[in-house]
């Protein structure tokens, strides 16, 4: 049935060609179906001299020893096991940035940080395992190391174009030289370009108190020229509800404003100086003021923002 | 004493003091980039090919390419028409390679594509090419495997004709352009993946919000207007190149541009330049300032000579050119890249050692909202609306199918073949997250040079202006079409078609004997010179039929509405990709699949 098809067509193909020639192509077509032996013959053909005039047709260029039909077998089915991809486009890739690694000096008298924030992931284009890191630590004089971390381990699907969802797990943690605290929260992040060319990361947690936080992260690159880049970025978090042991009071608990300059020596290397505003807010504030703490401070920093990969 | 003697003899009396004997070896290469010697492989026995890793020093710097008989680029390959062309491929490399001819029509298994005309070819192992040659022209041939291309695994090959060549011409000249870097091509490519704009160091900035204001004669707060327009769309209008002169020399011939590689002619002969575009990412705009070029031949074929001051040559594509060296003075062959960021240069002169004056590199394009496929306030669709050729009849739709389940037309109509749709509208289709749809609507573009062509003054060729010499003898209208859109995510540097990769796809079935159209819709912002192994593309520009040219590789541009006719003619599997080395790499590449007929199962592109 196929083949008597094929024919049809492939008298079709010389009824059509304008070509007398293309008569011939036609004939060699069809005499290749009907032996094995002869398709050989045709592509050896091609040593003898074919004389001058025009350009004659010889039939369709075959592997040597394949008729036209088993090519036409071998085309209907998936490359051999043994042939590698030709184009291994979902491999896996590992990418770390470093996007702050460096030292506030406090402009008040409280003491200066050291403060870390990173972002790398595993993965391919689609699926990736995220790990989004930031931390900070101070010396308290007497009092030792205090310091905080939040480490977010999450799935991540990219959904359109420039926005990945993820899901996954918090641990985040506090300590002073007597004290370690630390807690579990379940993850949902949306993380991406928006428009405009902001880099947004928007995080909602579920504690293992069953309490709702969430975080907002923004920044942007403004380049003044092609090294030097101005990036202002802010922080805004949130709480659903008051969590006294923690010092969090209902709805938006924290600011952080940074503003940072850097110099490309390299794309994935690049040295920094800026400023940073760190404020707690609303219920939250009056809770540190009660503590006696302080509700906000200013810092100069700087450092280095590198990428590993 | 010369400067090279000088640094000869430092380094010899730091050898004396201290330095290693190992580290003195490496910084001392025998050979230059750059010698590289013809071959016949029609002649009785065929050729010989060594595919080798070796020191060479590429604009005077030491670098460790793959070359083909010691050399980058390779011998110039000669075959002829009528006969049969024998090449024995040895790999002395420590890895898999594969040598594919680039425009040959050849039976599948000799294609040289590794995962689908044959399983590449072993390190150690040789591989025998055979194959009767049936055309003529200028060609050229590269590694198909990996990234082994950007490492200088390439070179031309010329196909001599059987009968007279209708060019007429005196001495002849191969140009072999290509973009060098000193970076492992896998590193290039996970920067590109990681971080993007990695590249481009011509990204628009507050420093240069002034240069811009000149150059746009606009005012400031306009420019910075359409500045923040791209920053919402999350878009950047210097994204011309993804990888640029920061880390790629370009070479010509495998020669610097301050290596000046020198053709010589008599004055008054007339000079044939076969030039291909062996780059692996760079567009390069060819002009020889003072000599107009009669363009003979474009991926190898003739066509109707065609003068012109300048001409874009995109990746994977040859063009034949003819000047007359009108007196004894030097000329410059001036290669720019697309993106403005270097070129390479050579020299045409009566005899070695001549110079001109090199032009000036041109301020980098940037792209326009024409390029978005924004219909006002475009000045390109401006242009055509004064030429009274674009009738601004409503855009049809081409929606976007699945490429791979094309069901077979009962009724074969004959598709028009002229007068096709001059504008397309996007449909409602997105393509999923692998696809940043910029262009709402695609246009018809082979009139147009291109971006940042066209408007200085000179002759500059479009497709438009092709016409191919002789009638190929299948230019039966066609009776099937597939929509094949172009897409990307630039953002995260995923390339495919109709937002696919190729790991995600099926092949795409042609039915052996038919004659078939694929539109081509390119939904991003940048150029993709597209590929088809095997068999040829008759390029619709809206000639009368016969005339159309027919091409190995054809650009397309952004926001472009292009079509092109198939012949199927040659069964087998076949590779379709886009010829941006690292776009292919990402995906964008699809398996063809030339079958008895269109009814049967989805073929699995992965084994
Ligand atoms: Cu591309």
């Amino acid at each position: 049935m196929l083949k008597l098809e094929h024919a049809a067509v492939m008298t079709l193909v010389a009824l059509c060609v304008a070509a007398p020639s293309s008569t011939v192509w036609a004939q060699e077509v069809e005499k290749s179906e009907e032996g094995v032996e002869k398709g050989e013959e045709e592509v050896d053909g091609g040593e003898e001299d074919v004389g001058g005039g025009e350009e004659e047709d010889q039939g369709p260029l075959l592997p040597e020893g394949m008729t036209l039909d088993e090519v036409l077998d071998r085309a209907e089915k998936p490359a051999p096991e043994d042939f590698p991809d030709p184009v291994p486009d979902d491999q896996f890739r590992f990418f770390l940035l470093v996007d702050q690694l460096e030292y506030r000096y406090d402009l008040e008298d409280e003491p200066d940080q050291v403060g870390t924030e990173l972002q790398g992931y595993v993965g391919g284009d689609y699926n990736r395992l995220w790990l989004k890191s930031e931390g900070e630590a101070g010396w308290q004089g007497d009092a030792g190391f205090e310091g905080e971390s939040e480490n977010d381990l999450v799935y991540g699907r990219l959904i359109s174009p420039f926005w990945h969802a993820q899901i996954g797990a918090q641990y985040a943690n506090e300590w002073t030289e007597d004290k370690y605290e630390d807690i579990w929260a379940g993850a949902l992040a949306l993380q991406g370009l928006a428009p405009g060319m902001f880099e947004l990361d928007a995080s909602l947690y579920v504690t293992q108190n069953l309490n709702m936080l969430a975080d907002l992260e923004a920044e942007y690159d403004i380049r003044i020229t092609q090294r030097l880049v101005f990036q202002p970025r802010v922080e805004l978090s949130f709480a659903a509800q008051d969590i006294e042991e923690r010092g969090i009071g209902v709805g938006l608990t924290k600011v952080v404003g940074d503003l940072r300059l850097r110099y490309e020596v390299l794309r994935e290397f690049a040295p920094y100086v800026g400023a940073r505003y760190q404020g707690l807010t609303f219920e939250t504030a009056d809770l540190a003021e009660a503590e006696g703490e302080d509700t906000s401070r200013f810092f100069v920093l700087g450092g280095v923002r590198f990428a590993v990969y | 004493m010369s400067r090279r003697s000088f640094v000869k003899g430092a380094a010899a009396g730091l050898a004396g003091l201290a330095i290693s004997p190992s580290l003195q070896a490496k910084s001392k290469p025998k050979g230059v980039a750059g010698n590289f010697s013809v071959l016949d492989a029609s002649k009785p026995g065929g050729i010989d090919l060594y595919i080798e890793r070796k020191d060479l020093l590429i604009d005077g710097k030491v670098g460790r390419p793959i070359t083909i008989n010691g050399s980058i680029p390779g011998p110039v390959i000669r075959m002829k028409e009528g006969r049969e062309a024998l090449m024995r491929v040895h790999n002395r490399l420590g890895e898999s390679t594969s040598i594919h001819w680039h425009g040959m029509l050849v039976p599948f298994n000799m294609d040289g594509v590794p995962g689908i005309s044959f399983p590449g070819i072993d390190p150690g192992e040789t591989f025998t090419y055979k194959f009767d040659v049936r055309q003529n022209g200028t060609y050229w041939y590269h590694s198909h495997t990996g990234l082994q291309e950007q490492l200088g695994h390439y070179g031309q090959l010329i196909v001599e004709p059987e009968d007279d060549d209708p060019v007429d011409y005196d001495v002849e000249h191969t140009i072999v352009l290509s973009d060098w870097t000193f970076e492992d091509p896998t590193t290039a490519f996970k920067k590109l993946k990681t971080m993007e704009g990695y590249y481009n160091f011509q990204r628009p900035t507050i420093a240069n919000l002034d240069d811009q204001v000149k150059a746009t004669d606009k005012g400031l707060m306009e420019v910075i207007g359409k500045r923040l327009n791209w920053d919402w769309m999350r878009m950047d209008p210097t994204d011309i190149a993804d990888i640029t002169g920061s880390t790629y020399t370009y070479l010509l011939n495998g020669r610097s541009a301050r290596e000046n590689p020198t053709f010589t002619a008599e004055p008054g002969q007339k000079v044939r330049f076969r030039i291909t575009n062996a780059a692996t990412m760079s567009y390069f705009d060819f002009r020889i300032p003072g000599l107009p070029m009669t363009v003979v031949n474009a991926d190898g074929q003739n066509v109707e000579p065609v003068e012109t001051d300048e001409l874009r040559i995109a990746v994977a594509e040859t063009y034949d050119v003819v000047v007359t060296l009108p007196d004894d003075k030097a000329y410059t062959v001036f290669a720019e890249a697309m993106d403005r960021s270097g070129y390479a240069r050579g020299t045409l002169a009566p005899k070695e050692g001549m110079a001109a004056k090199v032009p000036e590199l041109r301020r980098r394009p940037m792209l326009t909202m024409a390029d978005m496929g924004m219909v006002h306030g475009s000045m390109k669709m401006a242009k055509k609306a004064m030429g009274g050729e674009m009738e601004m009849a409503k855009p049809v739709k081409y929606e976007a199918h699945d490429e791979a389940k094309v069901s077979p037309i009962k009724n074969r109509t004959e598709l028009p073949v002229k007068d096709l749709p001059t504008m397309v509208e996007h449909g409602p289709d997105e393509h999923g997250p692998g696809s940043i749809t910029m262009a709402k609507n695609a246009y018809r573009q082979f009139d147009e040079p291109g971006v940042g062509l066209g408007d200085d003054n000179r002759r500059v060729l479009s497709y438009g202006q092709l016409k191919v010499l002789e009638t190929p003898k299948d230019r039966r209208p066609p009776t099937r079409e597939i929509n094949l859109h172009l897409t990307g995510n630039m953002h995260q540097y995923i390339w495919g078609f109709n937002g696919k990769k190729w790991s995600e796809s099926q092949m795409i079935r042609f039915k052996y004997g038919e004659r078939l159209r694929i539109n081509m819709i390119n939904d991003t912002m940048m150029n993709h010179p597209i590929h088809l192994h095997g068999m040829w593309m008759d390029l619709y520009v809206g000639h009368e039929y016969g005339k159309n040219p027919r091409k190995h590789t054809v650009n397309v541009q952004p926001a472009e509405l292009l079509t092109v006719d198939i012949t199927a003619d040659a069964p087998g599997q076949w590779a379709f990709h886009c010829h941006l080395l690292y776009h292919m790499k990402a995906g964008m590449f699809r398996t063809v699949a030339v079958v008895r007929d269109l009814e049967g199962e989805p073929i699995d592109a992965e084994a």
